[in-house]
């Protein structure tokens, strides 16, 4: 089998780093082969700021991948967030001559460029450029123009940009550890390929995934990645503030935000008081129920109320199928009916789906971006020539084995 | 051919005279730093009631307010007093004020010597014939309700009186020092962008640019339809180096009234001037502009103006001015407040002998424009004091609550992200628990 169909996806979170393997099949269903994940240490919304330690856990991360899996890592597709990154779109336009007049495959790639020409401040760098319409001589809703003739051709690119220093300082980080990266993907975007289907992302969706460092989100309307972002806010800030609110260590406010912790104010019985256990096992402090979720409620709704002010008001009416709720955070309890409560509109908690192989692994909301990587990267993969070309070699080799 | 020198200056750019006064403590504080940072040809007025603080001035020109009325203490936080010391005064300010072509007048209202004599001294450089621009800051929320109460009146009649207000909430400046800066810190900081504003707006005043600014458009610039309080943007950047028209830019978006460049997209008319060496570039400005634009709505009047000034030597510079539709509700508040305590109409001498500055334009007597009293009271979302979710106490009442959380009084709060860079949105930073921001009890 051609090394080349599997694909590496990892993901530096700000609670966890994971790993995810899968393989690509030739009829565009991705196996997931194995999950490889370690806890996060020095990195802090979304951004690494202690390097020798998160590579630490990157190594870690990796090693575990590589073991589950049985594959040796060599290259991954790497997933970047921060509040850093930042997007717009623009239109592209190119006049072709006059003497051809056939859109050609070519030209396609000369729009994505003229719609590259936009100044960004001169610390960033492009991290995408994704098509969302065409336009040939001013009318819309072409879907693919090769082969159409016109004299212009235009395009709508969601173009995503963020600070190239510490885009880079990742890349380095994950480089000193062993592997080369092959592309640097911005989370949400990944994340999006595996929560969204085809069906949704013409309806129109908001996909949030709540992390732990940053809450990140994509606007898909008609089709197209109209919006995307990240706020530096996560699950760190809700167990950041359980700790200080309650007085209690941070480890212990992770797992109590993890097990007891609501967003709902007012459905506990009053009074009701939660015992904290010690490593021992002995009862320790009280904690009064309302209290904690007050604390929890808080900052969720402050995270949605300022995602929701984030995106462009003129995208909420055309969002059919609603929002999806995505990430570890997207597990507390009563967040969906918050987020109802909040952007008006349906709210779905959603993992990764269309995919096959270790179910237990895209069960888990907190692994839709390391696989969405891996669904970005196969989607893009035909695009390369190189392993076009080793495909076939690959392809090659069996036909050959098959004959002996 | 006698090729014409298009950038010779018709003006000598110092024929416009500049007096820049500083009234009450912070004033005079805010005086010094301007001296301090250096300004050159402008005479320095120091007013105030405390003669310990004036004696500790620097300023060339010193006048002891209210001889009588105070005896050389201060004015005890009480505007009736100010109002008395300084009219005492008349005589020697109106002497320190001649021939002062645009008089800059730094006050800190709220106290009792800036918020009483402020519109008075206003009206008395009018009088003479000079442009007045007020630069004024308003108290701390936690300095207490009532404080802000006087400062706020202050400003609205200090509003009639000048013709341009560029008014600076110290609550906001708390943005551009980090949170675990010392007390002193943040108040340095305050006074160093009013100077920067001062000096910003002289230079604007006074230079004769390719594309000239003048005052009118000042005027234009802050003048915000349908508010007593309009909220000023201002934003100051110089840079120099291969990049230095993104560098200037992103410095002047740094202000902490700026707010990176976000409320900027609100401002019905933005005021940018664009100032630099001769070997600035045509392209450099337009890099700088299409980067600005992305931050200006697409409604709003952009007055352009360039100025190449053989002193700024290598370097650019970018100067933003903007007025945001204010809070609705706390401008309404104060016209009916101020409506009661029945000012009389100011005067308004026409000036005899215009300066280059502005010519034959009216004056602009934008604080006297109509205001509506029963502005929409949802004009606020945009500055993001978020929506508090417990059941909402009167506005202003609200107002003061969110912004109590402000002063970082016990920096603990912020917890594991003690060392991180913090995240702030519209003044509040989100690493500290939002429930304590938002004082929701928890035992």
């Amino acid at each position: 089998m051609s090394k080349d169909q599997l694909i590496v996806g990892l993901e530096i979170g700000t609670s966890k780093i994971c790993a995810v393997v899968g393989e690509a099949r030739s009829d565009g269903t991705i196996r997931i082969l194995g999950v490889g994940h370690a806890p996060s240490r020095g990195v802090r919304k979304g951004e690494i700021v202690d390097f020798e330690t998160a590579g630490k856990c990157i190594r870690e991360a990796l090693v575990d991948a590589e073991e589950k899996s049985d594959v040796l890592i060599a290259s991954v597709y790497l997933g970047v967030t921060g509040a850093h990154i930042e997007s717009f779109n623009n239109r592209g336009a190119i006049n072709l001559p006059e003497e051809r007049g056939e859109i050609c495959a070519e030209d396609f790639e000369e729009v994505q460029a003229s719609a590259s020409e936009v100044s960004i401040p001169s610390q960033n760098s492009f991290l995408h450029s994704i098509l969302q319409h065409y336009y040939v001589d001013g009318q819309a809703g072409v879907l693919n123009p090769v082969g159409l003739l016109g004299n212009k051709l235009e395009a709508d690119f969601h173009i995503i940009h963020g600070a190239t220093k510490r885009i880079q300082n990742s890349v380095r980080c994950v480089k000193e550890v062993g592997p080369e990266v092959r592309e640097v993907v911005f989370n949400p975007v990944a994340s999006a390929q595996v929560v969204l289907d085809e069906n949704q992302k013409s309806l129109g969706a908001l996909v949030v995934d709540m992390g732990g460092g940053t809450t990140d989100f994509v606007v898909y309307v008609d089709g197209a990645l109209k919006q995307s972002g990240s706020l530096p806010i996560g699950g760190d800030h809700m167990t950041n503030d359980i700790s200080l609110g309650l007085r209690i260590p941070m480890g212990r406010a992770e797992a109590l935000k993890v097990e007891e912790g609501s967003v709902l104010l007012g459905v506990s019985p009053p009074g009701e008081r939660i015992v904290l256990k010690d490593e021992t096992g002995f009862a320790g402090k009280e904690i009064e129920r309302e209290m904690l979720n007050a604390i929890v409620h808080c900052r969720a709704r402050e995270t949605l109320e300022l995602l929701k002010r984030q995106i462009d008001e003129s995208y909420l009416p055309y969002l059919g199928a609603g929002l999806m709720l995505t990430g570890g955070c997207s597990q507390l309890d009563g967040i969906d009916q918050l987020a109802e409560e909040i952007f008006g509109m349906p709210v779905h908690r959603t993992r990764a789906r269309a995919v096959a192989g270790l179910t237990s692994a895209f069960e888990d909301p907190i692994y839709s971006t390391a696989i969405g990587l891996i669904k970005y990267a196969a989607a893009i993969q035909p695009e390369r020539p190189a392993s076009l070309l080793k495909r076939v070699l690959g392809r090659l080799s069996f036909l050959w084995m098959w004959m002996f | 051919m006698i090729p014409l020198a298009r950038n010779l200056p018709s003006h000598a750019p110092q024929d416009v005279r500049l007096a820049i006064v500083g009234l009450g403590g912070a004033g005079s504080t805010a005086l010094d730093r301007v001296l301090l940072d250096g300004l050159a040809g402008a005479d320095f007025v120091a007013l105030n009631t405390d003669t310990q603080a004036l004696t500790g001035s620097i300023a060339s020109e010193k006048i002891q307010l209210g001889r009588v009325a105070t005896r050389g203490l201060g004015a005890g936080g009480d505007p009736d007093i100010g109002y008395a010391a300084t009219e005492e005064a008349v005589a020697e300010i109106r002497a320190a004020l001649e021939g002062a072509h645009v008089v800059f007048l730094c006050v800190g209202l709220g106290g009792g010597t800036g918020s009483g004599g402020a519109r008075l001294v206003a009206s008395l450089a009018r009088e003479m014939g000079a442009q007045v621009v007020a630069v004024a800051t308003l108290p701390f929320t936690f300095e207490g309700h009532r404080r802000m109460l006087q400062a706020e009146e202050a400003l609205a009649a200090l509003q009639r009186e000048a013709d341009v207000t560029i008014c600076f909430e110290n609550d906001r400046m708390g943005d551009a020092v980090s949170p675990l800066a010392g007390i002193q810190e943040a108040f340095a900081v305050a006074d160093q962008t009013i100077s920067q504003s001062v000096r910003a707006l002289a230079a604007l005043t006074r230079r004769r640019g390719l594309m000239h600014l003048g005052f009118d458009e000042l005027a234009t610039a802050l003048r915000s339809p349908g508010t007593a309080a309009p909220r000023c943007l201002f934003g100051h950047g110089e840079a120099d180096g291969d990049n230095r028209a993104n560098d200037a830019l992103t410095r002047a978006l740094k202000n902490p009234l700026m707010d990176r460049g976000r409320l900027l997209d609100d401002v019905p008319n933005v005021l940018v001037n664009v100032a630099g060496g001769p070997d600035m570039t045509l392209n450099e400005v337009q890099i700088l502009m299409e980067a600005l634009n992305r931050h200006i709505g697409d409604d709003s009047r952009i007055l352009f103006g360039v100025a190449v000034d053989p002193q700024m030597g290598e370097k650019m510079s970018v100067t933003i001015l903007g007025a945001l539709p204010g809070d609705a509700a706390v401008a309404a508040t104060a016209a009916v407040r101020h409506g009661a305590r029945a000012v009389e109409p100011r005067p308004s001498p026409r000036r005899v002998e215009p300066q280059p500055a502005a010519d034959e334009e009216p004056r602009y007597a934008f604080a006297a424009a109509p205001r509506e009293a029963a502005a929409p009271l949802d004009v606020e979302p945009v500055l993001l004091h978020v929506a508090a979710h417990s059941p909402p106490p009167a506005p202003a009442l609200k107002r003061t609550e969110a912004k109590q959380e402000q002063m970082e009084l016990d920096p603990v709060k912020r917890g594991r992200f003690e060392r991180s860079e913090p995240t702030i949105v519209d003044g509040q930073d989100l690493d500290v628990p939002t429930f304590l921001r938002r004082n929701v009890k928890v035992k």
